[in-house]
């Protein structure tokens, strides 16, 4: 497989994974840089370009709620988690540990077999 | 910082403009951020420095993209509905336009052979980049409004109405309905337009058959309005059939005995000798016409050949 087939299939797996890490984030406010920051600090790293235009789309889809604030002499949008987003979260969340569960146990048999 | 606000401005440029202000503003608090960070480690930013965080974030047009990606001219759950209507127009269009030009071609004392084939290209060309702006268009327009996600596609099929599986040739092109469609129709404007043009008009005409000729054509007539039939049935079913093979293959089979039978009649033509007078003689032309009808008659002979050799393996 070439390094352009690996990034390409890598990028289609983290894709949806991004954003259940940005709506589990985003249970605390975040502004875009602390939001960035806090995911690299957990493992995630996700270049910006990928992240701002993110959190907007999932704004616009009421799952954030988002509010500009005055900090440090600037303004900042700080953006969270909204009712809807949390119902959202805990069923994705349950997805998410299903399929864990279905893949670890494929991955596993699949380990074992080579 | 006269570099980020060129740089928000570049990237605000290639924005609808009802998101410009809020992508630029947000835009904006995130690049200080980034910016702040950066001279946290490093101390004092220099224009260098910037100029690489920026180029580091993309180019204007990659970021905007990001976060209003572009749309598509025709949204993909229209497509395919898009290209079927467009080959259908365009299939109409030219056999209108077919008709049209041979008409004035055969009224026409000034109109040769060559000057027929660009009118009827050239002005197909004309018509059909009309028909498709207009087509494109309104799928256009229909792309803009919210997409019908499952166009053509609807929960109401059931899989016993699929056709049977066959071979890939199975499935009738609409260009092949079309050409013959045109092809039919050609044939019928040039036996019967004695009937719809003066007498002037005709002592004007560029081509004239033999009245033997044209006699074996008039008694042909229903042949051509079954194979005109046939068409338009076959743009209805779009998939051969057993009794649609048969009805092809004698169609076909009909047609090459009528152009070779033509082929050995004489005189073919009935010319205007004092028009060719110096190019051509009689004979030549005669000749000519003749070899043309032989080389006709090849192509329905061939697709009568072929498609019984279809009708034997199809169930």
């Amino acid at each position: 497989m070439t390094s352009a087939q690996l990034d390409k299939m890598r990028l289609e797996l983290r894709r949806g994974v991004l954003v259940l890490a940005v709506l589990a984030s985003l249970k605390q406010p975040h502004y875009g840089y602390s939001l960035r920051k806090q995911l690299q600090d957990g493992g995630i790293d996700i270049d910006e370009g990928t992240l701002y235009p993110l959190i907007r789309r999932l704004a616009e889809q009421e799952l954030l709620t988002s509010e500009w604030q005055q900090g440090e002499g600037r303004e900042r949008r700080y953006y969270q988690l909204s009712e809807l987003g949390a119902q959202l979260l805990g069923q994705l969340t349950d997805e998410w540990q299903h399929l864990n569960g279905a893949l670890g146990n494929l991955l596993g048999t699949a380990s074992k077999e080579k | 910082m006269e570099l980020v606000k060129r740089y928000i401005a570049a990237v605000q440029r290639e924005l609808p403009e009802v998101k410009r202000d809020e992508i630029g503003r947000e835009l904006t608090a995130n690049i200080m951020d980034q910016l702040d960070a950066l001279a946290e480690q490093q101390g004092a930013l220099t224009e260098a420095d910037i100029a690489a965080l920026l180029k580091q974030m993309g180019h204007p047009r990659k970021v905007a993209q990001q976060y209003v990606p572009p749309q598509p001219f025709i949204n993909a759950s229209y497509m395919a509905l898009y290209k079927n209507t467009l080959f259908m127009v365009l299939g109409i269009l030219f056999v209108l336009h077919l008709v049209e030009v041979t008409t004035y071609w055969l009224s026409s004392a000034n109109m040769g052979l060559i000057r027929y084939g660009f009118a009827l290209f050239g002005g197909f060309i004309d018509e059909a980049c009309f028909g498709f702006t207009s087509i494109t268009l309104a799928y256009w327009l229909m792309s803009r409004q919210q997409p019908v996600a499952n166009t053509g596609c609807g929960a109401n099929w059931q899989p016993e109405k699929l056709p049977p599986a066959g071979p890939g040739w199975q499935h009738i092109k609409l260009q092949d309905i079309f050409t013959d469609l045109a092809s039919y129709i050609f044939l019928l404007v040039v036996i019967w337009y004695p009937l719809y043009m003066s007498a002037e008009q005709l002592a004007q005409s560029a081509l004239l058959l033999s009245s033997n000729v044209r006699l074996i054509l008039q008694y042909s007539t229903p042949l051509i309005v079954l194979g005109i039939v046939h068409s338009l049935w076959q743009l209805r079913q779009r998939l051969w059939s057993r009794n649609m093979l048969a009805t092809h293959v004698l169609l076909n089979a009909t047609i090459a005995v009528i152009a070779l039978y033509l082929a050995s009649t004489s005189p073919l033509l009935q010319l205007n000798t004092e028009r060719w007078l110096g190019v051509f003689n009689l004979q030549q032309i005669e000749r000519s016409a003749m070899i043309t009808l032989v080389i006709i008659a090849l192509f329905p002979a061939w697709e009568a050949l072929r498609d019984s050799l279809r009708l034997r393996n199809l169930k």
